[in-house]
């Protein structure tokens, strides 16, 4: 019982099939099922619903084609067509994130957006490929995104490290925010499921407080996915034109 | 010039509506907005994104600092430089995401950045030509 009512029990990775390869725990989690779930999920979504795609698309076909649309606009008025060959890349990771937000939502369920060592993989890679793809389109003309132009010598000394600061930040900030988001709102929704029963009669106002609490989560799931997705581009676009 | 030009043909008044429609298209589109349905979504997306970005710069700033200071036993030194780096670092991020100017590195606006892209083109085709 004490486990249950504790807020920050539904984080904790559970092993389903415990695999040690080596000495490294690579066992199956629950962590990892909801992960599987996701791909399986965007992956039936979107080849099931153009199985027959047809050229007056039906509901489902409609929804795929809404959700690849929005994704393709997002890149065309944050990168540009050059931003074009991209766009699978960013519809995956906004569709991963996104099923990963939404599963978490299901009572019962597991968030594994609620970990940092998740997100923080998800940003590091992100932002690792587009530093690779500034390195590879500028070579070294790259490291000029560092120093703005025009300014004086003396204020480069004070500028050149906090642009290199603030570049590398980026994954901190992307990985944190979409952690601490997750984690904070169902932390949140757990408290106030546990004031329900001790509270007695006036438990009614918890749970009212619990409604709109998840509808808020709701919000901050499909929020974050986006606005995950829309870094990605605003970060794509700095590598592909720089300044 | 006495004479006056002749009124302009329907087809050169239709290529001048669709010109300012597609600048009027692309100069919404160059905010992040979008269409009139996906603008306040927009707007709360990208004021949601500011709060972190100044306290995990600072954090980070900080964090690197303590590491350099323990590597090389300079403390409290550069910590403390790093502390106020990160601090600058943040208030850049958040000064750029608030000015509509992305996170690009830089300190011009979004339309001069573009029309600069537009003067490098032309002159790119201009030269292999």
């Amino acid at each position: 019982m004490a486990t249950e009512s504790n807020p920050l029990h539904q984080f904790s990775i559970e092993r389903l099939i415990p695999i040690h390869i080596g000495g490294v725990d690579a066992s199956f989690t629950n962590s990892a099922a909801f992960m599987t779930a996701a791909v399986v999920l965007a992956s039936g979504f979107v080849l099931l619903s153009t199985w027959r795609a047809q050229l007056v698309p039906g509901r489902w076909q409609s929804m795929a084609e809404l959700t690849y649309e929005f994704i393709a606009r997002m890149i065309d008025q944050n990168v540009g067509r050059e931003g074009r060959r991209y766009v699978p890349f960013v519809f995956t990771l906004f569709m991963f994130i996104l099923l990963g937000n939404l599963l978490g939502m299901i009572p019962y369920s597991f968030t594994f957006t609620s970990h940092i060592i998740v997100t923080f993989a998800l940003a590091a890679l992100v932002f690792v490929g587009v530093t690779l793809i500034g390195i590879f389109r500028h070579g070294l003309h790259f490291l000029s995104l560092f120093a703005p132009r025009g300014v004086p010598i003396i204020l480069l000394l004070l500028l050149v490290p906090i642009e290199v600061l603030s570049y590398f930040i980026r994954p901190f900030t992307l990985s944190i925010r979409l952690f601490a988001n997750m984690m904070a709102g169902h932390t949140m929704l757990v408290i106030f499921a546990g004031f329900v029963t001790s509270l007695g009669v006036f438990g009614i106002l918890p749970i009212a407080m619990n409604t709109f609490l998840v509808l808020l989560e709701l919000l901050v799931a499909v929020l974050q996915a986006y606005v995950f997705a829309i870094l990605t581009c605003l970060y794509l676009h700095d590598a592909i034109h720089l300044h | 010039m006495a004479e006056r030009k002749p009124p302009p043909s329907l087809e050169e008044l239709g290529a001048r509506v669709r010109e300012a429609q597609n600048r009027q298209a692309a100069e919404a589109g160059a905010d992040g907005a979008g269409d009139d349905n996906g603008a306040s979504g927009a707007a709360l997306a990208n004021g949601l994104r500011i709060g972190p970005e100044l306290v995990v710069a600072v954090g980070v700033g900080t964090g690197i600092g303590w590491a350099f200071d323990r590597a090389f036993g300079s403390a409290p030194l550069v910590t403390i430089v790093f502390f106020f780096l990160g601090v600058g670092a943040g208030m850049v991020n958040v000064w750029r995401a608030v000015t509509g100017r992305g996170m690009a590195i830089g300190y011009r606006p979004r339309d001069a950045r573009r029309r600069e892209r537009e003067d490098k083109k032309t002159d790119e085709s201009s030269g292999e030509e």
